[in-house]
């Protein structure tokens, strides 16, 4: 790609101004599904919006003996980490221009930076309640981590590619990867609402127990940023599940160069985030918080074994000779 | 991680109102909790002596906002035994409907309110949009969605007029099937389940001990209600269930109130069938005899005692409110002993917690920078020393 | 009673929010509905009080206040001249209505109407 593409690619589309504005059209599609199964309105659209506005021009606080630079720059931090990920999700072809093989483990690993982020924003805060959702917030990493990785492997181990162009360019003909591991994909969305920290796995920032969690310290700008960084978070989640399961901006069945075969192929992505949205807001409406100790039994009883069982099914179907 | 105190309150999104937990809690463990309960305190027993009776009783229904019809019909009733007038049945039947209506509301909300404690907020907007019913029901009936100001003393002053009674029926329909659809989900959904059940034990003796009231005490098992055992309005004329659950745990406080939503609506649809004809006020003197009483009354949150005296003029002399709420306090802090932290806003929600009900006077001491209670020993013993010097007795 | 316990109960429910109607009412781009009796403002008629000062008598919280206001007004029959008529204030009243028992005038010159909306940003109204 010549280098004008490449930094058009890069800051507009499906660059970081396209990520904002993906990141902000999930967090009001959440609201709106959520709020409707709620039975109630919802949000008008540009509700994230004005909220990112209005929280730019309250009072930033530092509370005392907090050490301000670093405690400014780690919403930064979280910020770079998730857009840097979107950069090698497909968004209009096969895979993204600054797709290589092992890009998937690249993803993965940029995508544990947030929560790390997490702990430090509760660890610097000289605040009870942060440091104890800092703390929590790292004994659920453990738990989900794995079985986040091992579900994620499973499309890499079905199709001997690390890469997540192969994965989607794979699934081109129509056979999405759900259909073969519908176990993994589910692994997958749970063990995603566990790394966004949503109800019901939202322990660190339980609101009727800790306030905000490790996020009690943060105003104005910096909570601007956060907010927007979960946003994009929750945007590259979708939006690499529908890669890695769902064929990612492919239809099965159509093959069409240029700009019409970018924009129905960017429309075929859309829609297939939008029902992995879905997906998420039905299990956050659906259920109650759990307390850690039972996440972490339940997650090292259930969620991991089933990855494991997941994994094992693949092994046995290559190994068959069936795969 | 060392020991460390985390202040739950006096502001704190679990709390609705405000309450200082001190707890100090060793990782996630809790060793001990303190409890400061007085910010809310307003000096309204003082005040009531200076207020004539008609007065007072807008006073007396303003401490709490849910349990308002609550506090007026018990201070109307206490101050109408004194006069020696009794209300006509009508009244009592009107003023009956609209407490069992103030159940409905009051737990309704509640429901909503543990929802939200344990994160479970769709089932928190589904209680409160059918909380909405019965609110509206209300304000058909008295014009106001809390504080109704259906009370005089002497009666009522409002009336459940004929045109009324197919939309408060149309409504009771309505939630009838909406609380009996609560009652299946509590003991269904899981993450409900898992949260509450074995959380904030509290067997039968420790409850009978620590003298809880209310449907914290029907939820360990201990048969106590005073619409049954003491009798008062038109209880007597009207059947239904005491609910009590074995569980002895949150979840048994859960199933108590979710059943109880149950029959208080089809209380309200026997009492809206069969209300009585008659009067809506008797005649009232304008002072009451000397004279003391000790008025009961079954609130949303259990047993709610007034103690009256009066002097022989137009005001109390000494009012005494006894909370249901005051009363649980101390089960909680037993109950919550060895839980984590993520257990404590589900095992105070699970008491129904009106704080505006409870708050007493703290002592501070500015320069010490300590706060204090007295307890009951220090109590009596002010008490005597006042009067000894004071009065010479 | 046997337990039944699964994840996501409350499912069924979820679809068939999705299916309806939002319960929410957007006021205020949608006329609220008002039963007969609601406890709104209070409202003073200047025609017909007769400044007897029985409503700022009985008030619970003492929030009416009897001005300075000179006017013949006709009741049972007969002129009377009145020298005082009540002023409210607002934001002390509990609007529970006890004004409008006392008053003796027919209709009553003092009144709960149904009027509900009314936030005030005006020192001297709000602390009254």
């Amino acid at each position: 790609m010549s280098v004008l593409l490449l930094a058009l690619y890069l800051v507009v589309f499906p660059g970081i101004l396209f990520l904002l504005g993906f990141g902000l059209f999930s967090e009001w599609y959440d609201r709106k599904l959520t709020a409707r199964m709620q039975n109630r309105m919802g949000p008008p659209w540009f509700q994230p919006f004005a909220d990112f506005v209005k929280l730019l021009s309250k009072e930033d606080i530092t509370p005392q003996g907090v050490p301000a630079r670093l405690y400014a720059a780690i919403p930064l931090f979280a910020f770079a980490a998730v857009a840097t990920a979107f950069l090698y999700v497909p968004v209009v072809g096969a895979s993204s221009p600054f797709g290589f093989p092992g890009d998937l483990v690249l993803i993965l690993y940029l995508l544990t930076l947030p929560t790390v982020m997490v702990f430090l924003l509760g660890w610097t805060s000289s605040n009870v309640f942060a440091r104890i959702g800092g703390v929590r917030a790292v004994s659920q990493l453990f738990v989900y981590e794995v079985p986040f990785f091992l579900a994620a492997l499973g499309p890499a181990l079905a199709l001997e590619t690390w890469a997540i162009g192969d994965v989607v360019a794979a699934q081109r003909g129509g056979l999405w990867l759900v259909l073969l591991e519908p176990l993994g994909f589910a692994v997958l969305l749970i063990a995603l609402q566990a790394k966004l920290e949503r109800v019901p796995f939202d322990i660190p920032e339980a609101e009727t127990e800790l306030v905000a969690g490790p996020l009690t310290e943060l105003t104005g700008k910096k909570l601007a940023l956060w907010n927007l960084s979960k946003d994009m978070a929750l945007a590259t989640g979708a939006a690499l599940v529908v890669a890695l399961f769902l064929g990612g901006p492919t239809l099965p069945g159509v093959a069409l160069d240029g700009v019409l075969g970018a924009a129905v192929a960017f429309a075929a992505f859309f829609l297939k985030v939008l029902l992995v949205l879905l997906l998420l807001a039905i299990l956050k409406a659906a259920l109650g918080r759990l307390r850690i100790d039972q996440l972490v039994d339940w997650g090292w009883k259930v969620l991991t074994p089933a990855a494991l069982i997941q994994i094992g099914v693949v092994l046995v179907l290559k190994a068959g000779g069936w795969l | 991680m060392p020991e460390m105190e985390l202040p739950i309150g006096p502001q704190h999104p679990a709390l609705k109102e405000p309450v200082n937990f001190r707890v100090i809690v060793d990782g996630e463990r809790i060793v001990r909790l303190d409890l400061d309960i007085s910010y809310n305190h307003r000096g309204i027993e003082k005040a009531a002596e200076t207020r004539e009776f008609s007065k007072s009783l807008y006073l007396i229904e303003r401490i709490c906002g849910i349990c308002s019809h609550a506090h007026a019909t018990n201070f109307a009733k206490g101050i109408e035994a004194l006069m020696g007038v009794e209300a006509p049945r009508r009244a009592q039947w009107i003023r009956t409907l609209v407490a069992e209506l103030e159940r409905i509301h009051s737990h309704l909300l509640w429901l909503g309110v543990a929802a939200h404690e344990i994160g479970y907020n769709t089932l928190f907007m589904y209680t409160w949009r059918d909380r909405e019913t019965v609110q509206d029901i209300l304000e058909l009936i008295s014009g106001n969605r809390v504080n109704y100001g259906m009370n005089a003393i002497g009666g009522v002053r409002r009336d459940v007029t004929d045109a009324m009674k197919p939309r408060i029926l149309e409504g009771l329909q309505r939630l009838e099937a909406r609380a009996t659809y609560y009652t299946h989900v509590i003991r269904e959904e899981e993450t409900l389940l898992i949260r509450t059940r074995g959380v904030g034990r509290l067997s039968t003796d420790r409850a009978v001990a620590l003298d809880a009231v209310g449907p914290v005490a029907r939820g360990s098992n201990v048969g106590f209600d005073v619409r049954r055992d003491d009798p008062h309005l038109a209880y007597s004329e009207i059947p239904f269930d005491v609910i009590t659950s074995p569980a002895c745990d949150v979840f048994g406080r859960v199933e108590v109130r979710a059943h109880e939503l149950v029959q208080s609506v089809r209380m309200c649809a026997h009492m809206v069938e069969n209300l009585p004809p008659g009067e809506l006020m008797a005649k009232v003197p304008r002072a009451a005899p000397a004279g003391e009483y000790v008025s009961r009354y079954e609130a949303p949150r259990g047993e709610l005692v007034h103690f009256l005296r009066t002097r022989g003029t137009d005001k109390v002399d000494r009012l005494s409110v006894r909370t249901p709420t005051l009363t649980n306090w101390p089960s909680v802090v037993e109950a919550i002993q060895g839980h984590v932290i993520a257990d404590i806003p589900v095992v105070v929600a699970a008491i129904d917690p009106c704080l505006s009900c409870t708050s007493r006077m703290t002592f501070v001491d500015v320069d010490a920078k300590r706060t204090s209670s007295l307890t009951w020993d220090d109590l009596v013993e002010y008490g005597m020393r006042y009067y000894a010097e004071k009065e010479g007795l | 009673m046997a337990v039944k316990e699964r994840p996501g109960a409350i499912l069924p429910e979820i679809f068939r929010s999705l299916r309806r109607k939002p319960a929410t009412e957007p006021y205020p781009f949608q006329r609220i509905e008002i039963p007969e009796g609601f406890r709104g403002r209070i409202e003073v008629s200047d025609e017909k009080c007769i400044g007897c000062s029985k409503c700022a008598i009985v008030c619970p919280t003492e929030c009416i206040e009897m001005v300075a206001s000179e006017r013949d007004v006709a009741h049972a029959g007969r002129t009377l001249k009145r020298k005082r008529k009540p002023t409210v204030h607002l934001l002390s009243c509990i609007r529970c209505g006890l004004c409008e028992e006392a008053c003796p005038t027919d209709p009553k010159a003092i009144y709960l109407t149904e009027k509900f909306s009314g936030a005030y940003t005006q020192r001297d109204v709000v602390v009254g």
